[in-house]
């Protein structure tokens, strides 16, 4: 087994309950606008 | 009235002659000269390579725009640049082939005041023998051959229907390949696809990249700060891997792709082989081939242009260690040294050095990514730059120059992980600034408020809007400008 597999082996896996609200409609909806909000704070920085 | 040329119509340079037009109205003539005659959202190009989009769902043709928004269009080549003129005439001008199968085998020298060289990358498919569409292995660089990719997929897909076995080798195909993470989005895309048409357990999907680890994406990695703990964008991205059952090769050097094989080189100088059954790997990039001269006739390429064909502008060239990289190597006003009336954006101008620390084999092979500068900071720069010259041509040449600096700017970067409104998902990145600073933020060199990233169906909701919104954009429609780059 290379380092690589290793690693990936040994990478945290998510849990069930992380995998539900990775598609949960309503959770990522609040991520949706999270995220949306934070991508708009740096592009008007970048952009003065 | 003064003319500006802006070679190349991409996200840089189509944003610049949005933003030239909207300033300067008819107080200017404004030229786009682009080899194609088509508008392309490349980052959309991963849903094309897995048959979720079709071509004209990510294309669209430039002249009706230009001639709507009375901007003058080219579609031709820029072969030569003369920035000091001809011994006549002292005003700068460009050689240019046309394209337009109307005018096919037809020249142009076209005179500027202002140029802004955007012309984005060549296709280095030759680095690598074998490598590309014309060899052994696939490409979604452009919408086509992420056409081919899609058609060529969809063969795999069904001898996986009939029982066979099939390894899917997706990545880069040079030591020196940028673009890590639209490999990434294609892997885990093509993943999704396999998953979603119920022949998962007989496929190998393999990733196969230049990077040191998982995550690099060119761009050193990241820290994030999530649950009162740092962790790494290595780790976020090797967790992934290990839930969808991925396998990774890094530290890679393509040597050559044979039918079937690809060979390749690790960065501790041994020399591997890897069967495959298909496999999409993208071309590192160089400078597009163009020439430049001086008025007497000298060829002057070499003092316009990196060794790697990208338009020198004022970064610090100066070859140093790692160690000694500083945030203020990189460009700020993207104007050449040498003439101030030039301007280089987006992927066209050089890098003054990497962003990942560079690595090398015993061999002496390159095995590290180019720094990306695609996206978001091609289109802040080809912003500044327009507005740059638009206060240039109003108020003269003392006016000062607009600065987009890397180092002093920060990137979004949603990498799709699997399409669909119920089933899709993206890894949403956001990253301040894009070149570390480790004096302003010891550590990783960004700040962590404000470089985070996050895996779920919300990702792909974002891509998928701003899909829609930057083609709306760059159709130049009602409002356009409201939209940020």
């Amino acid at each position: 087994m290379s380092d690589v597999d290793r690693s990936i082996a040994e990478a945290p896996l998510p849990t069930a309950g992380t995998l539900r609200r990775r598609k949960g409609l309503f959770y990522q909806a609040t991520r949706f606008v999270a995220f949306n909000f934070r991508m708009m704070k740096m592009v008007t920085r970048a952009h003065h | 009235m003064a003319r500006v040329v802006i070679l190349g119509a991409g996200i840089s340079g189509h944003t610049a002659a949005l933003h030239l037009q909207r300033h300067l109205k008819k107080g200017a003539e404004i030229i786009v000269v682009s080899p194609n005659s088509n508008w392309n959202w490349i980052p959309s190009n991963i849903w094309v390579g897995v048959g979720k989009m079709t071509k004209d769902q990510v294309t669209f043709p430039l002249a009706p725009i230009y001639k709507r928004k009375h901007i003058g269009f080219r579609q031709a080549k820029a072969v030569a640049i003369h920035p000091e003129g001809s011994p006549d005439n002292p005003q700068g001008f460009v050689d240019i082939d046309y394209t337009d199968p109307t005018r096919s085998g037809q020249e142009e020298q076209l005179t500027y005041d202002y140029l802004i060289v955007a012309t984005g990358p060549k296709l280095n498919f030759a680095a690598t023998p074998g490598l590309g569409p014309d060899g052994n292995s696939w490409s979604v660089c452009t919408a086509g051959h992420a056409e081919q990719s899609a058609a060529a997929l969809e063969t795999i897909i069904e001898a996986l229907k009939a029982g066979e076995r099939k390894t899917l080798v997706i990545g880069v195909g040079h030591g020196t390949c940028t673009c890590e993470g639209a490999a990434f989005e294609y892997t885990f895309n093509v993943e999704h696809e396999l998953r979603e048409r119920g022949v998962r357990e007989l496929a190998d999907v393999v990733y196969l990249s230049n990077e040191y680890d998982l995550g690099d994406l060119g761009v050193g990695g990241m820290t994030f700060a999530q649950n009162g703990f740092e962790t790494s964008s290595k780790m976020w991205t090797e967790s992934l891997f290990r839930e969808r059952g991925v396998r990774a090769i890094l530290r890679a050097h393509v040597e050559k792709v044979d039918p079937g094989v690809i060979h390749y080189e690790e960065l501790d100088g041994s020399k591997h082989t890897l069967d495959f059954d298909f496999a999409m790997l993208l071309p590192p990039f160089r400078g597009v081939d163009m020439k430049a001269y001086a008025n007497n006739g000298d060829d002057i390429t070499d003092d316009l242009f990196a060794p790697n064909g990208f338009l020198r502008v004022d970064a610090d060239y100066a070859v140093k260690p790692f160690e000694e990289w500083t945030p203020e190597d990189w460009p700020k006003t993207y104007q050449c040294p040498r003439y101030a009336n030039v301007f280089g954006v987006g992927i066209a101008f050089a890098p003054p050095h990497a962003i990942s620390e560079p690595r090398k084999s015993p061999n002496g092979t390159i095995i590290s990514p180019a720094p990306p500068r695609t996206g978001m900071p091609s289109g802040v720069m080809g912003r500044t730059v327009a507005l740059s010259i638009a206060e240039r041509i109003r108020h003269g040449d003392q006016a000062p120059l607009r600065t987009a600096s890397m180092a002093a700017m920060g990137a979004a970067c949603i990498a799709s992980a699997g399409t669909g409104l119920r089933k899709g998902s993206a890894a949403a990145i956001t990253m301040y600034p894009i070149i570390p600073d480790r004096k302003r933020f010891p550590g990783s060199g960004r700040d962590l408020t404000q470089t985070s990233g996050e895996i779920g169906l919300s990702g792909h909701w974002t891509k998928l809007l701003l899909h829609y919104l930057f083609i709306y954009k760059a159709k130049a429609r009602f409002g356009w400008f409201m939209i940020p780059e």
